[in-house]
Formats: structure tokens, sequence, C-alpha cells
């Protein structure tokens, strides 16, 4: 099967199209137009990633196999972890939202969820000690903010 | 005689008591990520790259820390091709040939010790290379102009997969994006391109990020679709009885797996996994019959061990000299230079004169302490390989969010970091090299402002890009970067499988 490189490759071309069009959208540069100005570049970028792209859907090369089933659900599983510590790291605080991330993402990859839950406080308690003590840098405090000693 | 007087200006700067306890603490930490499974070297560089920001070091601290990490990382591959049979990285494939074999005989700790010394000898014997051949190429590199950068820049892209690598098609797929990420922002003559009026990309995408979401998140993908959080079996680890004739036995080896090593590293195109193959061919045909290679002949281990090493600091030759980087971590060391505001080439070496030396004399030192490090305290990296990648991915993914957040304290780096890191899964699984990617994000910039003054000197004809001699040769290089590949590129290939799978 060769069906990866081939969408890849026509996505890329779409990408290159875009990107090339983009160029056309700049404003003239403040000092007027010169032999080589802000598009020369990426024009250039655009017609090499065309050219390259077409010999991926010309000259495939073999799969490899997606995920699907229950371990594509587990990396989507993790992507979305990723995405809510990002989003939770500050209201919620760097201590516990890693105690989550760092304790769901060791569950989900095999540990039993008692240990993973510690190695995430753990690590979260210990790198948030580094930091701002050691390092002197404030990573949030968020819901154990009553806990700051000022 | 001048490269004597800055070479001690750089061993003033690299004992430095502040800087000597940044490069031991490099040193430990490279062994480590060399060791552990699921984070190379590139990996493991890129993730100590905000550390070394928000930690405030100086330019040359930074720099002498991290070159310590890059050169410790390559002696910590060792240690788990030579005891669980799986190379840390790629370069450090051959030596599980006859390393393996000797730790199933119960000599895994002679093998660790000889790999140590022939590490050190092959780095030595590179790190000499370097101190000669890194001043002239300096010099020499000084006579380019915009033209011949260019050039060079297309030839550094054109090698970066190495006669060895398979579809170069995809490396140039690569490097266009790399490059097309890299035009994102207000460009020199103050146009915002592809900003979409978002003001976080008015200054660009911030290779760091960028780097570590590629290399970082997208390894902990792919351990949860291996499954592979449980680890493998390690071996036991006997008493070292090592005697100066098994060390004088293998110097010859080292020396010559040393200076291939070095070349190879030298040279667009070869790399360090051809620097280790090289040198365990070699070392096989030299030795000849009275060998008995692939069953734990110690100078199999040696030979690419020390190939390895000698090729990874050659590397740094043209890095430093001509601000192109030949492999993966050697593109994250410049990214470091690059966000030092250090611009790399010919002139650092006048200009940041004191980094340059200091670095180099610093992997001098270095080489003596992870020698140091590595004989006695190799139980300690040996207990820390049997860590679970289940508990140790999740927390190496944890660090890399507070390394990022801490550059900037703003949750949108995050989100691009965890972005990058899903783009970075898909294009391994289709097998698309991530280094050019992260190449042209970082020669992006230079590239294009070199092809600017190309062209405003010789008033919008692109003939001067292949004006000169100098030029021509370049491209001729970069177009056989290209070609080369489909030509011996199966041989090399099958020839490398085959050396592989003998120990099956």
């Amino acid at each position: 099967m060769t069906f990866n490189d081939r969408i890849f490759g026509v996505l890329m071309i779409v990408l290159a199209v875009a990107y090339g069009w983009g160029t056309t959208q700049f404003n003239e540069p403040f000092g007027g137009a010169e032999a080589v100005g802000p598009e020369t570049f990426p024009r250039l970028l655009a017609a090499v990633l065309a050219l390259s792209s077409l010999y991926m859907i010309v000259r495939p090369d073999p799969d490899n196999a997606w995920p699907w089933s229950r371990t594509g659900i587990e990396l989507i599983v993790a992507v979305v972890v990723l995405i809510l510590y990002a989003a939770l790291l500050q209201p919620l605080g760097f201590i516990i939202s890693t105690t989550l991330a760092v304790g769901t993402l060791c569950w989900r990859m095999g540990a039993l969820p008692v240990k993973a839950y510690i190695t995430g406080a753990v690590s979260g308690v210990v790198v948030f000690l580094l930091f701002t003590l050691a390092l002197d840098l404030a990573l949030p405090l968020g819901l154990l903010s009553f806990l700051e000693v000022n | 005689m001048e490269t004597l007087g800055y070479l001690m200006d750089g061993f003033g700067v690299a004992l430095a008591p502040h800087n000597l306890m940044f490069a031991l603490m490099g040193a430990f930490l490279g062994t480590l990520i060399g060791a552990l499974p699921g984070l190379g070297p590139a990996n493991g560089v890129a993730i100590l790259i905000p550390l070394a920001f928000t930690l405030g070091l100086a330019p040359e601290t930074a720099m002498i820390m991290l070159t310590s990490v890059y050169a410790g990382a390559m002696y910590g591959g060792r240690i788990s091709s030579i005891l669980l049979n799986i190379p840390g990285d790629e370069p450090a494939m051959m030596t599980c040939l006859d390393g393996y074999p000797m730790a199933q005989q119960g000599k895994a700790s002679e093998a660790l010790a000889i790999s140590a010394v022939a590490s050190f000898i092959g780095s030595l014997v590179a790190t000499v290379g370097l101190i000669l051949l890194a001043p002239l190429l300096a010099d020499f590199a000084l006579t380019f102009g915009p033209a011949e950068y260019f050039a060079l820049f297309l030839l550094a892209f054109a090698t970066l997969g190495g006669i060895t690598g398979k579809n170069p098609m995809k490396t140039v797929v690569a490097a266009s994006i790399g490059l097309m990420i890299a035009t994102v922002g207000i460009d020199s003559t103050g146009v915002q391109r592809y900003t979409f009026g978002t003001l976080e990309l008015y200054e660009g995408v911030d290779f760091i990020i960028a780097i570590v979401g590629l290399f970082a998140i997208s390894e902990l993908l792919f351990f949860i679709e291996e499954k592979a959080g449980g680890g493998k079996e390690k071996m036991a680890v006997n008493k070292l009885t090592l005697t100066w004739k098994d060390i004088r036995n293998i110097l010859p080896s080292s020396f010559r797996g040393g200076v291939l090593g070095f070349i190879a590293g030298v040279l667009p195109g070869a790399g360090a996994s051809l620097g280790s193959f090289i040198g365990y061919t070699l070392e096989k045909k030299m030795v000849g019959k009275k060998g008995y290679f692939g069953k734990g002949d110690p100078r199999g281990v040696a030979g690419p061990e020390a190939g390895n090493n000698g090729a990874s600091s050659g590397a740094l030759v043209p890095m430093l000299t001509l601000g192109v980087p030949g492999s993966g971590t050697t593109a994250v060391l410049l990214a470091l230079l690059i966000s030092l505001n250090i611009t790399p080439g010919p002139l650092m070496f006048t200009q940041n004169a004191d980094i340059v030396w200091g670095v180099i004399a610093a992997l001098l030192i270095g080489n003596f302490l992870l020698l140091l490090l590595n004989i006695p305290l190799v139980g300690i990296f040996v207990k820390l390989l049997s860590i679970p990648p289940m508990f140790l991915l999740p927390v190496v993914t944890m660090i890399a969010f507070v390394g990022i957040y801490s550059i900037s304290n703003t949750i949108f780096d995050l989100y691009f970091m965890v972005a990058f890191g899903v783009a970075g899964y898909i294009f391994r699984k289709l097998e698309l090299p991530l280094v050019p990617i992260i190449l042209g994000l970082l020669l992006g910039p230079e590239m294009e402002k070199n092809l600017r003054h190309a062209m405003e000197i010789s008033d919008g004809d692109w003939a001067i890009l292949w004006d000169s001699g100098l030029a021509i040769g370049l491209w001729v290089f970069a177009g056989l970067g290209l070609i080369l590949p489909y030509i011996v590129g199966p041989l090399l290939r099958r020839r490398m499988q085959a050396g592989g799978s003998q120990v099956d």
C-alpha cells in the first residue's frame, strides 16, 4: 500500500500553492520594490516543495501501518492529556496539573495507577521546589497558592 | 602557533571553577541521556536548552555544558548497546556486534571499560584533529561570498540524509517545510509574512519550541504506540578484571577508529553511523583470521566505538567553522548558538574566540572527566537503565513542558509544542526525516539573507549564484549528495545490514 506518501504529497502540493499564493498578499516593503523582495525566497520554496511532493506522489514509499483501534485511542488520549496539561497549568497550578498529567501518562503506558500518580506527584513537587528554591523561577501554584509564604 | 595561544586562553575559560562544574554536570547528564532508552542525544540536548536559558548561564558556560552533554551522550549510547543489544542511537549499532556477545559471556564490565577507553581515545584523536583543522577551515571560509554561502547551505541540506539515506526527495520535502516555517514573521525589510495578524507569530516560530516538540513529544507518542513502556531485561554486570595488557591490545584499533571517525564526521554526508561502520569493517580486515569478530572480540568493540566518538567530534568542525551542522545533535547545538545571539561561521573564531576555544578546551577536559566518570560510576548508569520507560518518558515530557514554559511563561508556546509533537509523529510515520526540518528552521533566515545580498551585488542577475569556481563546486557536491544515495545507497545499506545481522 502506498497511500500515505501520496496523500501527504497531495497535501503538501496544496500547501505549496497556498503558500505561494500567500506571497502575492504581502505589503510592498517600505523602501520600494527590489530585485529580491520578501516574496522571492518563499516563491522558490513553494516551487521546490511542489516538485518534491510531486515526486512523492509518483514514486511513493511503502506505507507504515497507522495504529487504528485501541492503540490509536491511547495516542489520542495522550495528546488530549498534553493539551489539558497546558490548559490547566496556570489555573490548577504546576504541582496538581503535573500530578494529573504525568500520572495519567504513566498509567496509560502500563504502570499501576497508584504508582503512576505517586510518580506524578513526586516529580511535580521535586521540580517545583527545584525551580522556585534553587533556580529562583516562579512556577504557578494555582489552587495551592494558599501555601505561599510571603 | 597562534592556535596554541588561543587554546591556552580556551583552557583559561574552561578551567574556571563554575565552567568546570557545569562541564561535569553536563558530562554526567549526557551519559545518562545516552544510556536511557528513548532519549537520544539530539532529544536530550534539546530538552536541556530551555533549562540552560532559565538558569541564565553565560554564553560560554551554556555552550560548554551542552557540548559536554553531547560528548557524554556518545559515551552513554554504548551502555545499552552492550548490555541490552539495543543501540542508544544509530551510530552505536556497530558496538552491539561484539559488545553484546562479550556481555553474554559474562564480560560485560570489560566490554564497558574497553568501550570507555576506546571512546576516550577516539574523541581525543578527533579533538586534536578539530584543533588543527578548524582554524584552517575558518580562514578559508572567510573567502566565501553570499553566493558561496547560499550554495553551501544547499550542500548542507543535500548531504544531510547521508549517502546511506533512504529517500533524498523526502529530505528535500522536509527541508522545504522547515524553511517555510522559518519565513513566518516579520522579515528583514519589515514586511509581515504568514502571520495572519497573530501577535505571537510576529517574531516568527521559536525553533526551540519546534525542536523540543518534534523530538520529545513525538518520542512519547512512539513509545505509547509500540507499547514499549515495560522496558527490557537487563544483563548482570560482573566484577571488572581488566589488565593493562587488555587495554594495550585495543589501543591500535582505537586510534585507527578515531582517525577514520573524525574524517567521516567532517565530511558532509558521511556522519557517525558510517564512521563506526568503517571503523568496524576496517578492524575486521586488519586483524583478519586471527580475530573472532561477532563473537565478542574486544577490538570489535573498540574500533566502532572510537569511530563513533571520533565522528561526533569531527561533526563539530563544519558546525563551528561554517555554521552548517551535519547531524541532528550538532543542529541542536547550532540552535543554542543562534539563540545566544552568536552568529555561527568563520567570524566566530575571531569575534567569539573565547567561546569557540573554551568549547574546544572543554571538549578535551570533558573527555578526561567522562573517562573518570564512566569507569567507576558505570554501576549507577546500569541501574538507571532499568527504569522502565513508562515512568521515564512522562517525566521527561513534563521537563520539556517546564522548560518551554519557563522561556516566556506563555501557554501559547505549550500548545505550539504539542502541535509540533503531533506533526513530528506523523512525519516519522511517513519516514520524513526531522533533522532537515530543524535545519531549515535554523538556516532559513541566513539563507534568505545571503540570497538577497548576492542578488543586490549582481543587481538581480541570478547567474551570480554559480559564478565562481567555488560556488560551482558546492553546487556539484550538493547535486551528488542527492543523486549518490540512489546509486550507492542500496549497496551500502545492504552491507551494513549484513554486518548487523551476523549476531542474530
